[in-house]
């Protein structure tokens, strides 16, 4: 007993490495398909798109992350696109991050493509349903900029088409013309956005944040400054459970795909956690 | 399995894995990608800052447009530079003064009214158990950052209760970073497996 | 071939003839010819200067007609002889439009092109004529004026009490002391001390109350002649940092041990960074790692990466998802304001200790808060009693 007590306590920890790695690749080969439960903060935001935003209407999401985030927020882009798009809503990105640029660019081409393969009936275009403003560095600055005037805040959009010709733009000057806004990020631009958009020109916004920065955000759903949350790559697979279940899109998947390897994982954590406590205490007594 | 033929996602592929090396111990593959992180997001960086600064707040505005206002801010930018002039490195903080006190002129009257919208929002519209732990959490919490009073008596109990709370909030925020972590760990091995080796669809 | 001509330049009007419609659909249109008979005289159009605004903004506002529910409308601004459209094919339902494109005291008045379901266009009256002017004070914002100044009072008459030498007592801030311990290790080791001020820029508090902290630390560094490396991730910062180190080093009377190259730039790559500091801190191996000021999703990568090179470690930040990461990786680890009371503990600077002070003032007022509140709202909310429950919704109107 003794043995195996000083074995797990000594244990590499590469060897952890690797179990983590081996249970997180295996439900990729072998899917479980676990059940999972929409939360409350994740349908508030999916409701809001569906009820409250009418055809033709407008949502702004912005892409404040960078690479490293990734995996854990595209995916939210992405569904939230293609909500706005089964809807005819109008979409609006842009960045505060000049990484983020380049993320909204992939979003873009990416949602625009598999929903015209998917419904050439209703085609969607950059500079008529979808479009993107360039990176202009100043975050709370260009956020206030933006509540008095879009057009003047960049003057061209992201493919450097004058805003007052492109067909998207047409009655949108400010924030009184957009009907939501979601914010993903996973650093403190979304307080800038809170505190700035919702703050002082009472912009009607979610969140969109990485896992680790969850608990700090949900402060601003009890206090009404943000009406709904979308947390980690969880957040992002429920928005496409809600998509799938209504019919919206079939094909958004990233995060939903991901959820088995994500709950064997945890089941994997919480297994070391128990054995790294009882190992601490066993030696306690030892020592004792 | 369909093992991809992009140059692009090999290189991202191999990055990924030397990058991953390091769980194992530093290695020199570690390294290269790592200086390859820091000099491409620094270059990157640059290259933005470039097209969407220096040519699209300045020199359009200024040659294009003839908005001759634009001189001011350019000024103010141009100081930072003093730093690489011995004995003129003051002036500098000139351009970093104005900053700290636009951002804190922006900052306050908002803050303030964030202050007053969490507050508001802590107080209980609709009496349910939730409602009330988090009020007694927010009061006992504000009680353990008290530093004009000495943790001693009462105020010691509510600041234990108050650090007891910081303590429970820290384990969720954990719990939620495990979560995130290995989420990132997800996205890797999805693009491994999937943009890469072509195992899964 | 001539017929063939015609035949061509007919098609090509024909084809033209949407486009050019189009065009002049998008434009104020003669109001006798181009609009169908019935106007609907339900939808008024209202102009008034935009309120609480630096000027150059006309609001213009109607009410939807239950007739056209679908509708769309342009707004069209005349000025003089001139007309210009404000904003095109919204929808009636928006009820509001915000024309941002006016100079001050200059009269102008607007109507509005309604395009029904049925593709027919009608034609408003004209609004009542407005003028835009900017407003000195944003009225919305008084609840905000009213609490900055008797915050600023408050602050005030503490740092005023501070300054006349009114002794105000500062609870001990665990882990301060172990900053001496942590800097004396690292000289015994022969090894240098790390102090990274996270990924915030000049203008966040914490990374502030981190500059303090590295004064402290570097002065100490500086007695006993020990190195501070400082990787940053914010230019500004960098050069802030450069002035704090040269500043404690002259302080210590050792000027000439200060090096410029120990605080250094890395990269405004949040993960580049990490991984930066990370490499740094395994070739370097420092004997002691401070991580003062604003983290995020980079902390335990930070943290780890200390702890496995056996360096004491003292962290602190005001990020609270980050926090859990440095209680359980460092040694010691400082929660939020105590960052900053710990500043002020170590420097008892009279407008620091006046702050403190007067922050737990504003906590308590906080407190008072909330108790009226809980109070109000048991009685009002809860036991359904008017008078209790229009106070509370005061309280809850004016916070």
């Amino acid at each position: 007993m003794m043995r195996i007590v000083d074995f797990l306590d000594n244990m590499d920890k590469r060897i952890i490495y690797l179990i983590v790695a081996i249970v997180v690749i295996l439900p990729f080969l072998t899917p479980i398909g676990c059940p999972m439960k929409v939360t409350e903060p994740v349908r508030n935001i999916y409701n809001y798109v569906e009820d409250s935003i009418p055809e033709d209407g407008s949502i702004l999401i912005s892409i404040d992350y960078g690479p490293e985030t990734m995996p854990e927020l595209h995916p939210m882009g992405k569904a939230l696109v293609t909500h706005a798009f089964s809807n005819n809503i109008r979409v609006f990105m842009l960045s505060l991050m000049p990484q983020g640029t380049g993320l909204a660019q992939d979003i873009i081409a990416t949602t625009v493509r598999e929903w015209n393969d998917d419904n050439p009936d209703n085609i969607k275009e950059v500079g008529k349903d979808i479009t993107l403003f360039p990176f202009v560095p100043g975050v709370s600055a260009v956020i206030l900029k933006m509540g008095e005037d879009i057009k003047g805040t960049f003057n061209t959009d992201a493919y450097g088409n004058d805003l007052d010709e492109v067909p998207i733009m047409s009655g949108v000057n400010n924030y009184s013309d957009i009907d939501y806004l979601v914010d993903l990020a996973g650093s403190s631009i979304i307080l800038s956005w809170i505190i700035y958009a919702n703050g002082r020109y009472d912009q009607k916004m979610a969140i969109g944040t990485t896992a680790v920065s969850m608990a700090e955000y949900y402060i601003y759903m009890n206090s009404g400054q943000a009406n709904g949350m979308l947390g980690g790559l969880k957040g992002a697979a429920e928005y496409e459970q809600l998509l799938k279940l209504n019919e919206k899109s079939e094909s958004r998947n990233e995060g939903l795909v991901g959820m088995d390897a994500q709950s064997s994982a945890h089941l994997t954590y919480i297994i070391f956690i128990l054995l790294g406590n009882i190992i601490y205490f066993i030696k306690k007594k030892q020592e004792k | 399995m369909s093992i991809s033929t992009n140059i692009w996602v090999w290189i991202a592929a191999l990055l990924t894995l030397a990058i991953y090396s390091f769980l194992y111990k530093d290695n020199v593959f570690y390294k290269i990608a790592e200086k390859i992180l820091v000099g491409v997001s620094i270059g990157y960086l640059l290259s933005v800052y470039w097209h969407n600064t220096i040519i699209a707040k300045v020199w359009n505005p200024l040659v294009q447009d003839k908005n001759f206002l634009v001189i001011i801010p350019l000024i103010l930018g141009l100081l930072m530079f003093s730093r690489l002039f011995k004995g003129r490195a003051y002036i500098s903080r000139i351009p970093i003064a104005f900053v700290v006190g636009t951002a804190t002129g922006m900052s306050v009257p908002s803050s303030f009214e964030n202050l007053f919208k969490q507050v508001q929002g802590t107080m209980p519209t609709v009496f349910s158990f939730g409602n009330i732990v988090i009020l007694v959490g927010v009061i006992t919490t504000l009680v353990y950052f008290f530093f004009s009073l000495e943790h001693k008596g009462f105020i010691g109990k509510v600041s234990k209760v108050g650090i007891t709370f910081i303590m429970i909030g820290f384990g969720a925020a954990f719990g939620a970073t495990i979560m995130a972590r290995i989420s990132l760990f997800i996205g890797r091995i999805q693009f491994l497996l999937r943009d890469w080796l072509g195992v899964i669809q | 071939m001539k017929k063939l001509c015609y035949l061509l330049l007919i098609m090509l009007l024909v084809g033209a003839y949407p486009a050019l419609h189009a065009q002049t659909g998008t434009m104020p249109l003669d109001p006798d010819t181009a609009y169908s008979d019935t106007i609907p005289t339900e939808i008024v159009l209202r102009a008034e200067d935009t309120p609480n605004d630096a000027g150059s903004a006309i609001t213009v506002t109607w009410e939807c007609n239950d007739n056209l529910p679908s509708g769309l409308i342009t707004i069209v601004r005349i000025n003089g002889e001139e007309e210009s459209i404000v904003a095109e094919d919204l929808m009636l339902t928006k009820e509001q439009v915000r024309d941002t494109d006016v100079a001050d005291d200059k009269e102008y008045s607007y109507y509005g092109i309604i395009t029904s379901p049925d593709n027919k266009y009608y034609r408003t009256k004209d609004s009542n004529p407005a003028k835009s002017e900017a407003q000195w004070f944003n009225t919305d914002r008084t609840d905000s004026f009213v609490a900055v100044l008797f915050i600023t009072l408050v602050f005030v008459w503490f740092i005023q009490q501070a300054k006349k030498g009114k002794s105000f007592y500062i609870r001990k801030i665990n882990g301060l002391d172990a900053i001496e311990e942590a800097v004396g290790r690292s000289t015994e080791m022969g090894k240098p001390i790390m102090y990274i001020l996270g990924i915030g820029y000049v203008t966040d508090i914490p990374t502030i109350a981190g500059l303090t902290i590295l004064s402290r630390v570097a002065k100490k560094a500086a007695e006993y002649d020990t190195s501070v490396l400082v990787p940053c991730y914010d230019p500004v910062v960098m050069t802030t940092a450069q002035e704090v180190v040269k500043e404690s080093f002259t302080e210590a009377g050792r000027p000439d041990a200060y090096q410029k190259e120990d605080t250094m730039y890395i990269t405004q790559d949040q993960f580049g960074y990490a991984a930066g500091v990370d490499g740094m801190m395994m070739r370097e191996k420092p004997g002691a790692v401070f991580l003062q000021g604003l983290f995020f999703a980079e902390s335990l990568i930070l943290a780890e990466t200390g702890h496995s090179i056996g360096a004491i470690q003292i962290a602190g930040t005001t990020e609270t998802a980050q926090l859990p990461f440095f209680v359980a990786a460092c040694d010691y680890t400082l929660i939020g304001e105590e960052m900053m009371a710990a500043s002020v503990y170590m420097d008892k600077n009279p407008l620091m200790l006046g702050s403190i002070v007067a922050e737990d003032m504003v906590k308590v007022l906080i407190i008072v808060i909330l108790f009226i509140g809980l109070l109000l709202g048991i009685l009002g909310p809860g036991l359904g009693i008017d008078i209790f429950n229009n106070w509370f919704e005061w309280l809850i109107r004016i916070i």
